[in-house]
């Protein structure tokens, strides 16, 4: 009996704790909650809903609500944007543009650069490395505008360009590299910043390796190629397929230097998916902005980066959500 | 790894040492041309790229549009490396063949790289002749030789049968202008140069006192010079005879610095430009042209009052430290307090939050910009709220980069909370602490360099970003510096490059600053947490 | 400050870590709990620190339930076995940070903290950090942090567990001394039984989450009542040979195929009362060399252990015994030995139950 009598009251007082305990918990979160509603959740179903308008500087409101019911004018197109863009003499050239730059930019130097950048800065002297590396840090915190800025000089014509000079020097014809191979350069000006990402990656787990595997790999007298190519890169799988897949999706939506460099080239030579979006809905640069049309273009890359993201999350980091926290008071 | 090397080496070296002894010389010469031969191979794949697909793929209709096509310039970037690069490479792996020789019998190891390399530029030459790239590569011509008199310039010389010599030139016509532009020597190699084949090019010839205007086609020829032959000949024993003797342990140095070379001259462009009246290429030059013009004028936009329409420096700068503070701050609160519970919490939810935060890293934000732009425009309707975080505010601005910023800072954060042992924070609360002040007092100053990391890594995205600022501003008030540069770059208008080299150096001033203090932090930052992948 | 643990459970999801434990530590007793890794006994300390919510059963402070009480209201003090000192204070710091939370006066505070401070010998230390300090001296601090507050109970997770092997001795000494100058309720959780048995006034013996025994050390190590703990507490462990005990003309002999040894009736009646097969327990110290044994067995290995030297001795295929000879003797392996066995002390169980048959 004296059992139950003094279990009534801590039972209660469990109750009134526990919310307390919760209310502590969403108290930290709540900041990062409001923020990602305001900001992730409400544009994501917003986006979808601009996406069936025919929102453009001609209509334009930022009222939701006007455009849901308005008759007058009517805002709701339905499928329009997406028949429209199906049928855009310039889609299919954009998606290619876009297969192209994600596909060399990440093979070449998001991948590729990077690989051999941590494997060059880890067989040489370690400060020597530490260095090399922090340089490749240097192009992601320029400013876009800046870096941009660098690049613009490098390939512009005679006499300012810098690599003109080069060609006046070797007694090489100029070149107009702006307008003659703006990809080349695209890709390389991307890549250069894309590099440092697998560089870090890469690095680290590189010099994971235990060193014994390596000595094991020495006494048995391998050559350095033979060292990388039978110890380092298998052990460099997971690595490799992460920064592939994250990069993937970066690339995919990144156009900020595109944008910057030659806003996409005359006739859409440049634009990938993303940077059409933009250029359509928000680029004051072309006048009308159509963000109804805009939309549909980034609608597309919403649904993929939501499946990528969420694939990825599966993949990678899924048994690092186990743990579960090892103090239970508030 | 030089040291353990060698070691290797030296292990192997008797059995090495009995078959160079036995190996005649032409056999070691076979050895090293044959690893040059397969490095070749590379180059013939250069010359089909070049010669059969570029072509054909030129000459496709446009599928996918007109204009430039990206297969066509990639397929011709690919091209030129590979025909470039793949003879240098050729000879330097017909002299590393042979760097086991060396290491006992260095005299005999030159002879033969010697021997070897002349070899395989003979393979090369021949292959750049049946092919004709390189050297033996068709150049545009008019098949007649001239140089440059006091009155214009005289040719000197014509093929027989050739373009000249059918279009009606004589030795000892004088050349004064191409169609109505008058030109010299240089100019006239220049035109041809970059005339197509077939083409014609109007030749304003001055003769016995008369001018007449003679159309002259361009033809293709292959122009055998003993210069470049010769030349070619002691680059590539040059090369074979240094990778034999080449100091191992420097490659991977000179490697690094050569793949640098793009970014390096483009920072060594900016800090000679902003100091300089003009630059050409990466040489400062002056009104005239000549090497000089040095200057600190470019930075006179530090004194410039501003007007409302013109704002100066200041406020712009003012604007731009706002916002990158604003956002440094926000993240390292938001993220640490959110890292923090899904760190150490228990709650209902806690697995669905973790997973969110999660997608959210993955998830590429900028797919969201047209959105959150009518999510701006909402909010700045708001009263109060409205003025300070609303469409066109610095505030709107820095909440949207926190907020992309944010999956990122919270997954870090939980992971630096991760670290810090169990029982620490059981300490504490044992010692009559609440979870807050846990939090604040007693786990917050032990993640101090996590914390110096983040907010480092979000004042410098704040204090360089362009896209944003640029996306949710009209008009300069609340420009940012990136936005500011950018803006100056405008086609309509002509540009001041030396200028705005100042004004780039100026913004990237206080990011240098942080960078040679701070890369290990950086270094670390920008894996993104991503700690746990491999 | 009297602590009651009634069926106390904890569950994490569906993995048990205590299972149904009740004990009572009375005021002013040093408990330790000992047992091997994972054995649930920090998992038990953390719920009577209020780290941990008990998934069923009661804490009793006194006649106060203290289940949903905080950690901060139970006027404990802990010291954990990585000491967590807080890095970035100093040792004041870290002394006064329980005094602080309580609003205590500044000055106050100083007398209190230099008064502990000085009865542990790091009166001087004050301004250090705590990465400045050796592993005794940060031992110290921990535990003047835990003293300041003038805590009712005191907990210990392995606090020695990280310190050299003098130092533990010593530290042993000085913990065990002020715990009973202060009089305050201790519990000691550990994996070390030397540290149980010379430290506690009474030791829960804690087995996959569930109490094995709970007795004073002398009872433990004299009187077991399981065959895990009588295997669990000694060092060199208790032997083990299964015999039969009959009794013949009035006395009791332990029987297996090379051992005949007699058995002293108090002993040995239970024992044949059980019948059939039974497991005999004989620690190696009650084992000795002599001519005249019981048994005989050949020598296997000698492992020196400086004072003694311990000898693993075949008596058989199946049977062995570990005995503590005397260096003196040099016994070597392979040597043939004769060995009597103290049947005073013999201990026996039941090989189904694992029971005692002596003991209750």
């Amino acid at each position: 009996m004296a059992y139950a009598t003094q279990m009534a009251p801590a039972g209660a007082r469990s109750r009134s704790q526990a919310a307390r305990a919760r209310l502590t918990a969403y108290g930290f979160l709540a900041p990062a909650g409001v923020l990602v509603l305001f900001f992730f959740f409400i544009p994501m179903i917003l986006i979808l809903f601009l996406s069936i308008t025919n929102l453009a500087t001609t209509n334009f409101t930022t009222d939701v609500l006007k455009m849901a019911t308005s008759q007058d004018p009517r805002y709701i197109v339905w499928g329009d944007n997406f028949e429209r863009m199906f049928a855009d003499a310039y889609a299919p050239k954009i998606l290619f543009n876009t297969f192209f730059y994600v596909l060399s930019t990440l093979l070449l130097f998001n991948v590729g650069l990077g690989l051999i950048i941590s494997l060059l800065t880890t067989h040489i002297n370690r400060r020597a490395g530490f260095f090399f590396r922090a340089l490749w840090i240097l192009p992601r915190i320029t400013s876009p505008a800046v870096y941009i800025l660098m690049w613009k000089r490098i390939v512009a014509s005679s006499p300012f360009g810098i690599l003109n000079q080069f060609n006046e020097l070797l007694g090489r014809p100029e070149a107009n590299y702006f307008q003659g191979d703006p990809w080349v350069f695209i890709v390389m000006l991307n890549g250069f910043i894309g590099a440092s990402f697998g560089m870090i990656i890469f690095t680290s787990a590189i010099e994971s390796i235990p060193k014994d595997l390596l000595n094991a790999s020495l006494v048995d007298g391998s050559s350095l190629l033979q060292r990388v190519r039978h110890v380092i890169l298998p052990l460099l799988r997971w690595p490799l397929l992460f920064v592939i897949t994250y990069q993937t999706l970066s690339l995919l939506t990144s156009f900020e230097y595109i944008l910057l460099f030659n806003q996409g080239g005359a006739a859409s030579n440049n634009e990938v998916w993303s940077l059409a979006a933009y250029n359509r809905a928000l680029n004051t640069y072309f006048a009308n902005a159509q963000w109804g049309y805009g939309s549909a273009f980034a609608v597309v890359l919403v649904i993929i980066g939501v499946v990528m993201a969420t694939v990825y999350m599966r993949v990678f980091r899924f048994g690092e959500l186990v743990a579960e926290p090892k103090i239970e008071v508030l | 790894m030089a040291a353990s090397a060698h070691t290797s080496q030296m292990r192997s070296l008797n059995v090495e040492e009995l078959e160079y002894q036995r190996a005649a010389t032409g056999e070691l010469v076979g050895q090293a041309v044959f690893s040059a031969l397969l490095v070749l191979l590379f180059f013939q794949l250069g010359v089909i790229l070049f010669k059969v697909l570029e072509p054909l793929i030129r000459s496709a209709p446009g599928v996918l549009g007109s204009g430039l096509k990206v297969e066509e310039t990639l397929t011709r970037a690919i091209a030129s490396a590979l025909t470039l690069l793949a003879p240098f490479a050729a000879y330097g792996a017909c002299g590393a063949r042979l760097r086991g020789l060396a290491a006992f019998d260095r005299r005999r190891a030159l002879r033969v790289a010697l021997l070897a390399g002349a070899v395989v530029y003979a393979i090369t030459a021949m292959g750049q002749w049946v092919f004709q790239v390189g050297p033996f590569a068709e150049k545009p011509s008019l098949e007649m030789s001239f140089e440059q008199t006091a009155d214009g310039v005289l040719i000197t010389g014509i093929v027989a049968g050739g373009t000249a010599d059918k279009a009606g030139l004589k030795v000892g016509d004088l050349i004064i202008a191409i169609g109505r532009a008058p030109t010299d020597l240089a100019g006239l190699k220049e035109k041809i140069a970059l005339s197509a084949f077939e083409s014609k090019i109007g030749l304003r010839i001055a003769r016995d006192g008369e001018e007449e205007l003679v159309p002259v086609e361009v033809v293709p020829v292959v122009e055998i010079g003993l210069a470049p032959l010769v030349g070619g000949l002691l680059l590539a024993l040059f090369i074979a005879v240094a990778a034999v003797v080449w100091p191992g342990g420097l490659t991977p140095y000179v490697l690094m610095i050569l793949i640098m070379v793009p970014l390096l001259i483009g920072y060594l462009w900016l800090v000679v430009a902003s100091f300089s009246y003009r630059t050409e290429g990466l040489l400062p030059v002056n009104a005239a042209g000549e090497f000089g013009g040095f200057t600190l004028g470019n930075w006179e936009f530090l004194t410039r009052a501003g007007t409302s329409s013109n704002p100066s420096i200041w406020t712009i700068t003012l604007n731009t430290l706002v916002i990158a503070s604003l956002m440094m701050v926000l993240v390292l609160l938001v993220s640490s307090m959110a890292g923090y519970a899904l760190s150490r919490m228990n709650f209902p939810g806690r697995r669905s939050f973790l997973s969110l935060t999660l997608i959210l890293h993955g998830f590429p934000a900028v797919t969201l910009l047209i959105a959150i732009f009518f999510v701006l425009r909402n909010v700045g309707k708001v009263p109060i709220v409205g003025d300070y975080f609303g469409f066109n505010t610095r505030g709107g601005i820095a909440l949207v980069m926190v907020a992309f910023e944010l999956p990122l800072g919270v997954w870090l954060m939980k992971g630096f909370f991760d670290n810090i042992p169990w029982d620490m924070e059981r300490s504490a609360l044992i010692d009559g602490a609440s979870r807050w002040r846990t939090f604040w007092q007693i786990l917050l100053p032990q993640i101090r360099p996590g914390i110096l990391a983040l907010g480092i890594f979000a004042f410098i995205s704040g204090w360089g970003a362009y896209l944003i600022p640029q996306t949710y501003s009209i008009g300069t008030k609340t420009a940012t510096l990136a936005v500011f540069i950018s803006q100056r770059t405008s086609e309509t208008a002509p540009t001041n490059w030396n200028e705005l080299a100042a004004i780039g150096l100026y913004q990237m001033l206080p990011v240098f600053i942080i960078f040679v203090f701070a890369q290990e932090y950086l270094l670390n930052i920008y894996a993104g947490g991503t700690k746990g992948s491999s | 400050m009297r602590i009651m643990l009634e069926n106390l459970t904890k569950r994490f999801g569906t993995v048990v870590g205590v299972d149904d434990i009740t004990l009572a530590v009375e005021d002013g007793e040093f408990v330790a709990f000992l047992g091997p890794s994972g054995c649930g006994k920090t998992t038990t300390l953390l719920m009577v620190a209020g780290i941990y919510k008990p998934t069923a059963g009661i804490i009793r402070f006194g006649e106060r339930v203290v289940n949903q009480v905080p950690p901060k209201d139970r006027n404990i003090g802990m010291v954990f076995q990585s000491y967590a000192l807080y890095p970035h204070m100093t040792v004041f710091g870290n002394m006064s940070y329980p005094l602080k939370l309580k609003k205590v006066s500044k000055e106050e505070q100083m007398l209190r903290v230099q008064e502990v401070a000085d009865k542990m010998g790091i009166g001087d230390l004050l301004d250090r950090r705590p990465g400045q300090l050796s592993g005794g001296q940060q031992q110290r601090v921990a535990l003047g942090r835990a003293l300041v507050k003038q805590p009712d109970v005191l907990l210990f997770d392995e606090p020695l567990s990280n310190l050299d092997a003098r130092l533990r001795l010593s530290m042993r000494g000085e913990i065990k001394h002020l715990q009973k100058e202060l009089g305050i309720t201790a519990i000691y959780v550990t994996h070390d039984q030397v540290e149980a048995l010379t430290m506690a006034d009474r030791i829960a013996v804690m087995n996959r989450g569930r109490l094995e025994a709970f007795d004073a050390p002398d009872d433990l190590y004299d009187r077991p009542k399981t065959l895990f703990i009588a295997g669990f507490v000694g060092n060199p462990p208790m032997n083990f040979l299964e015999v039969e005990v009959c009794q013949e003309n009035g006395a009791f002999y332990a029987v297996n195929q090379g051992l005949r040894a007699q058995v002293p009736p108090e002993r040995g009646e239970p024992a044949a009362r059980r019948g059939g097969r039974v497991i005999l327990g004989v620690r190696p110290e009650d084992v000795t060399l002599a001519d005249a044994g019981e048994v005989r067995g050949s020598v296997f290995l000698v492992e020196p252990l400086g004072r003694d030297d311990l000898l693993d001795v075949h008596l058989d295929a199946a049977n062995r015994l570990n005995v503590l000879a005397d260096p003196a003797a040099h016994i070597r392996a392979g040597d043939t030995v004769t060995l009597s066995l103290n049947m005073q002390r013999a201990q026996f169980f039941d090989p189904q139950t694992e029971q005692s048959l002596l003991w209750r």
